[in-house]
């Protein structure tokens, strides 16, 4: 009895001790979230070290590299830049101690990694552009420039874009449709297009600079 | 009998974390004097702890939770941060200065209190000197680091500034502790045995901080350095990571020797100071991943 009273001591201290979890360290990793996808990638992130030098959420920090404005990270495509690199490592410098090369990991856990490397790029992103500076003073050229090269493999005309409500910069980082839980019903699988689209989405959102977004709103704007 | 592997002992570590964890242990000086290794703990391990003044006590908790009689102390647990949005590096830079050389040492005892208090002593002193201190900054460094009792200034400054420190460090009677990193490729960085050649021979009051993660990544043999110099040695920083550059790991998991290490300095009763520390990843709280690890240690001298 007494064995049995200690156990569930022990087991109750080690709950409250780790916030309701053991083993999991919901105030530094926080609350799991509803796509275990992403909760994966995040936990991959932690348990490999990465958060500890490039920060849970890219803070900047010291000398490691800072993820969400690094153009490496902006340019990779489904870890094809940022696998080999964790792989390799980064060898030392005169002045900035390397990465350690990560060469044992599976794919899987690179590729999970690169998710959350990506989607909390994003989220940031979002934060700092909507966050950003007035964006009442962009260039409509340079925008109409931008929107040629960027958008129109999809979009066709601008017309149907087109906004006077105020809800373009919105509407630009963020479609509606990038909130969608995505589905892996059998059928809806092969939507490439849809796929595809927010992928595009995605990664503009990971390289927008503040003067693309104000000059995307300039040339969209009903004026 | 079956040898165990290391990979087993860490097994059989993990078996003995919640008692562990909920052990309260005796509130002595020497708590983590294991079978003649003494032990501290690099606070850095609490890697879900900032490193702010604000967060010391909770850091006091946590090492006596953790059974440690001992630390090093980085600066950052008793400096207040002026960095802030609106305010430069430059600006941040200067007040931070500014604050170090007019803080009395009153300030610094009284945070050793706090220590004494809990039974942990600072054995020594974290602080990231480089060549933006003046003079000034680093005799008031060295000073805060007497008044917080430590036995001595522990940094990973590279050989040109560890050559500034030697009038400091005689000075005030306090070693100076040369840490390394693994970077081969920078003639100044404290890295291989060549280099911790070059800085101990800069001054009798230098010792060396030797990083057995870092050293093990170097490809350097930590035995052989340990053998070679543990008269020159004050403390290691024990912790596991992978051989050519690779990445920190779980003690066991990784190629520093660590249990060797350990039955070196036990069975040599070299006082040398075992300081934890590690930054392999973890889903565990900090108290808990730092007790699995002390665990491990304390196998390894069973």
């Amino acid at each position: 009895m007494k064995a049995v009273c200690t156990a569930i001591l022990i087991t109750g201290s080690l709950w409250a001790q780790s916030a309701g979890t053991p083993g999991y360290d919901i105030n530094y990793i926080g609350p799991r979230m509803a796509d275990p996808i992403l909760q994966h990638s995040k936990e991959m992130y932690v348990l490999y070290g990465c958060s500890y030098c490039h920060g849970l959420y890219l803070e900047s920090r010291g000398e490691a590299t800072d993820l969400m404005h690094s153009r490496l990270v902006g340019r990779d495509e489904n870890a094809n830049l940022i696998g080999p690199l964790l792989r390799a490592g980064i060898p030392q410098t005169a002045k900035l101690s390397p990465m350690p090369q990560f060469s044992d990991l599976s794919d899987q856990q690179i590729s999970a990694i690169a998710t959350w490397i990506h989607y909390a790029r994003q989220q940031g992103r979002y934060k700092e552009l909507i966050e950003g500076r007035d964006v009442s003073s962009g260039n409509a050229a340079e925008g109409k420039a931008y929107f040629e090269k960027n958008c129109t493999s999809c979009h066709t005309s601008p017309a149907d874009l087109k906004r006077e409500d105020g809800t373009l910069r919105t509407r630009i980082l963020r479609p509606k449709f990038l909130d969608a839980a995505e589905s892996w019903q059998v059928d809806r699988l092969r939507d490439t297009k849809t796929a595809a689209a927010r992928h595009r989405h995605l990664a503009l959102l990971e390289n927008y600079s503040a003067d693309d977004v104000a000059n995307l709103i300039a040339y969209l704007s009903v004026k | 009998m079956t040898a165990l592997t290391r990979r087993d002992f860490g097994k059989y570590a993990l078996g003995g974390l919640t008692a562990s964890v909920l052990a309260q242990p005796a509130a002595t000086v020497n708590r983590s004097m294991i079978n003649g290794v003494q032990f501290g703990l690099q606070p850095f391990c609490y890697h879900d702890l900032p490193m702010t003044r604000e967060n010391r006590p909770t850091l006091v908790k946590r090492l006596v939770q953790n059974g440690f009689g001992m630390v090093e102390l980085h600066a950052t647990w008793c400096e207040p941060r002026f960095d802030a949005p609106g305010v430069s590096a430059e600006v941040a830079r200067e007040k931070l200065r500014n604050w170090r050389v007019t803080t009395p040492a009153a300030y610094y005892r009284s945070i050793k209190k706090e220590f004494d208090d809990a039974g942990v002593t600072i054995f020594t002193y974290w602080v990231g000197i480089n060549e933006s201190y003046t003079d000034a900054e680093i005799d008031a460094t060295y000073q805060a680091a007497k008044a917080l009792g430590a036995k001595g200034a522990v940094g990973s400054q590279g050989l040109a500034v560890s050559q500034r420190l030697v009038p400091f460090t005689a000075k005030h009677g306090i070693f100076t502790g040369l840490h390394n990193h693994d970077n081969l490729s920078d003639p100044d960085a404290l890295s291989n045995e060549a280099s911790f050649d070059k800085g101990l021979a800069y001054s009798p009051n230098f010792k060396a901080t030797l990083d057995v993660r870092h050293f093990t990544a170097g490809n350097g043999d930590c035995i052989g350095f340990l053998e070679r110099h543990h008269q020159r040695v004050s403390s290691v920083h024990l912790g596991d990571r992978r051989k050519n550059n690779g990445r920190s790991a779980p003690f066991g998991e990784g190629d520093a020797p660590i249990i060797e290490i350990l039955r070196l300095i036990r069975d040599n009763r070299w006082p040398i100071i075992a300081l934890l520390e590690f930054e392999h990843g973890t889903l565990r709280t900090g108290v808990e991943e730092v007790q699995l690890m002390f665990d491990y240690c304390k196998r390894a001298l069973a």
